[in-house]
């Protein structure tokens, strides 16, 4: 079991691995340097290839932490095995939770792949296969959302995976945040802003620094996309241009393929 | 007939995925391939189609690390190609956005993935113990890179307020005379970093590839300037970068290598690179620094790269305690000027912490992309890597060191040049 405070047993061991990614989250686990040892002194982090040179374990882990989204037959079964050895699998980041940024290659890979290398990609990138999050290739214990991730929010989670809570997700849209925030609405501005059908968490971070949301934090399993269409019609906007925009982060959600 | 096949599987404190090949044969080197197999998410593809205002916040996902040089980069092409003139205010705070990743990134660099190797651990861990005062400050570097980062750009990563035009938030004098005074009390921990580096011992060798960095007379130039190799001093336009730029691809890395379109001769991009070019243009501090610790133009040797990143790190805390209180007195607003899309071509280039960045963007005339081309420094830095690895494998190799010793100089080499495969393949 994950839980190490049963006196004798040694330290919950720890996987941290990186996918197709821009190893920001990993990068944001050391940015909480005041706490850093905090955290790491209650793990026994057994591989982590961008802050360790110590091999890669051979036998189970507790809890496998994923960053990045899965481009290619050889990162699915990357997956696939950390999933079969752990006990608890974390996603962290946009890119593992929603297929984030690669994800907008999903569209068509083929067209993409030729179009930045010419002709046939080199023989170093693998089986390319349609980018997808980790969650849709193995079943994930817990999410960590954004990009990139919050510090914060990382360390909650693992608390959680590691001495047991729920995975329970609040599923309400960032709007309310705003609201609370009394921080206005880009809307009224005649500027589109995600965060109407975006899930809620981040306090509304962009929208408080003068930036529309972007949806980094993937779709709230209760956005009403078909009434933020016409919301966008109403008002004059181009209902095209609210489309593209989700495809940032949401290029490969089912939601967005449903057409009411 | 003695083979040796070194194998560096997925090379550990770097940032993303590689392996490292070198062959050796009766003491001959026969083969070294920096085999890149980090996944290719096609960033140029993924832009194309896409509206101006959202490339910026597209690219800087290219990498964590440095998204602020890809955010600034992308923002000055977009500029170039529309005819957009930002104010001096915002071309400075763009400037500090960018320094604020150069000392997240040197301090990451220098203490997580660098110094493990000289002080014989697997990482910086174990160092909280051994050697607390480094640990706590290389850290502490790290945070206050961070905070730069976060009181300009909103953000660690991916900043969210830097926008074409300009910028969408400001924090308050106070607080940029706050952030100027923490830069100066980290000084003299910079300077003492830089002595233990240069305290390193490292093979003596000279590299035989160029160096390539922006150069502006009088001026540090990240933001600003245009492109020079120090060997012979070629400078050129950025616009006409393929010209004197080639990459090309080889088929054991997914990342493009790159190289001198004209002599054909690889050449680094880095702090190094940069010291070698524009040496007149530190500060007199970081000059001081530097020549103390035996470090002065030319400086050849590849794992020197990491000494010049302490060097900057002084120049930066120096720089930027200046930069901020001018800031805090300066008139003038930051506030995004009208960008009016039109079609054609721009390129922004910059200094990136790990050496110059290319974006070159190509728009119609609603100021949707039309082409990208994205060229980071670890590309250029590829084909020079081989190379220098190749070197120092045979220098040891007939000086008889063993399989092991050999294996730890050609892992500090790719080390010291600050691979960021995440960003050479994007």
């Amino acid at each position: 079991m994950a839980c190490a405070n049963n006196g004798v047993s040694a330290r919950p061991r720890v996987v941290i691995v990186g996918l197709a990614s821009c190893f920001g989250c990993q990068l944001q686990i050391t940015n909480d340097e005041a706490h850093l040892l905090d955290v790491l002194g209650q793990i026994d982090v057994q591989y982590w290839q961008l802050a360790s040179s110590a091999p890669e374990p051979a036998g189970d882990v507790d809890v496998v932490v994923i960053e990045g989204a899965v481009t290619t037959e050889e990162s699915r079964r990357c997956v696939e095995m950390w999933r079969s050895r752990a006990d608890k699998v974390i996603a962290i980041g946009a890119c593992a939770v929603t297929g984030g940024i690669p994800g907008m290659a999903a569209a068509d890979v083929q067209a993409g792949r030729e179009s930045v290398y010419g002709g046939e990609a080199p023989e170093a990138c693998g089986r390319m296969i349609a980018p997808q999050s980790v969650s849709s290739v193995i079943e994930v214990d817990f999410e960590v959302r954004s990009c990139p991730i919050d510090t914060a929010d990382f360390v909650a989670v693992l608390e959680r995976a590691l001495y047991g809570s729920n995975t329970l997700v609040l599923s309400d849209t960032l709007c309310g945040s705003c609201k609370r925030n009394e921080s206005g609405c880009f809307w009224r501005e005649g500027k589109q802003c995600l965060g109407l059908v975006t899930l809620a968490g981040c306090g509304a971070k962009c929208v408080n620094l003068g930036r529309e949301c972007n949806g980094c934090r993937g779709l709230s399993p209760h956005a009403n996309l078909p009434a933020a269409r016409a919301m966008a019609a109403s008002m004059g906007m181009s209902v095209a241009d609210f489309d593209a925009s989700l495809e940032l982060f949401n290029q490969t959600s089912p939601m967005l393929r449903k057409e009411d | 007939m003695t083979r040796t096949t070194l194998s560096m599987h997925h090379i550990a404190r770097v940032e993303g995925h590689g392996n490292v090949h070198v062959v050796i044969e009766d003491g001959v080197v026969r083969d070294v391939r920096m085999n890149i197999v980090e996944p290719a998410r096609l960033f140029e593809s993924m832009v194309a189609g896409r509206p101006f205002d959202k490339v910026s916040y597209i690219a800087s996902r290219i990498c964590g690390i440095c998204s602020s040089s890809h955010v600034v980069t992308d923002l000055m092409a977009i500029e170039d190609a529309f005819g957009v003139e930002v104010s001096a205010r915002t071309k400075m705070l763009r400037e500090l956005l960018v320094y604020g990743s150069y000392l997240q990134n040197h301090a990451a660099h220098l203490f997580v993935f660098a110094a493990p190797d000289f002080l014989g651990e697997e990482s910086l861990f174990p160092v909280a113990d051994k050697d607390p005062e480094l640990f706590k400050g290389g850290l502490a570097v790290k945070a206050l890179g961070n905070e730069l980062c976060t009181k300009i750009g909103g953000r660690s990563i991916h900043p969210i307020t830097a926008v074409p035009g300009g910028f969408t938030h400001e924090i308050t004098s106070a607080e940029y005379l706050e952030l100027a005074d923490k830069l100066a009390a980290m000084r003299p921990f910079v300077e003492h970093i830089v002595d233990v580096f240069a305290a390193f011992p490292v093979p003596d060798i000279d590299s035989t590839g160029d160096f390539m960095a922006l150069h502006e007379e009088g001026h540090y130039a990240v933001v600003s300037g245009s492109p020079r190799f120090a060997k012979d001093g070629l400078q050129f336009a950025a616009r006409d970068y393929r010209r004197y730029i080639e990459e090309y691809t080889v088929n054991h890395s997914a990342a493009y290598f790159s190289r001198r379109a004209d002599t054909a001769q690889s050449f680094a991009a880095s702090a190094l690179a940069r010291i070698n070019t524009s040496w007149n243009e530190l500060t007199r501090e970081a000059r001081l620094a530097a020549a103390k610790a035996g470090l002065r133009p030319p400086a050849l040797n590849p794992y020197r790269n990491n000494v010049a990143q302490a060097v900057e790190l002084v120049d930066v805390c120096v720089r930027c305690e200046a930069m901020l209180r001018e800031l805090a007195e300066m008139q003038g607003s930051s506030a995004p000027v009208s960008v009016v899309p039109r079609a054609g071509r721009g390129v922004g280039m910059t200094e990136a912490p790990r050496g110059t960045l290319v974006h070159d963007v190509e728009f119609d005339d609603e100021g949707r992309v039309l082409k990208a081309s994205i060229i980071t420094p670890t590309v250029h830095n590829l084909s020079d890597t081989e190379k220098n690895v190749r070197q120092v494998a045979e220098k040891l190799s007939t000086q008889g060191a063993s399989e092991d010793a050999i294996r730890l100089e050609v892992e500090k080499l790719v080390r010291a040049y600050d691979p960021c495969l995440s960003c050479s393949v994007h």
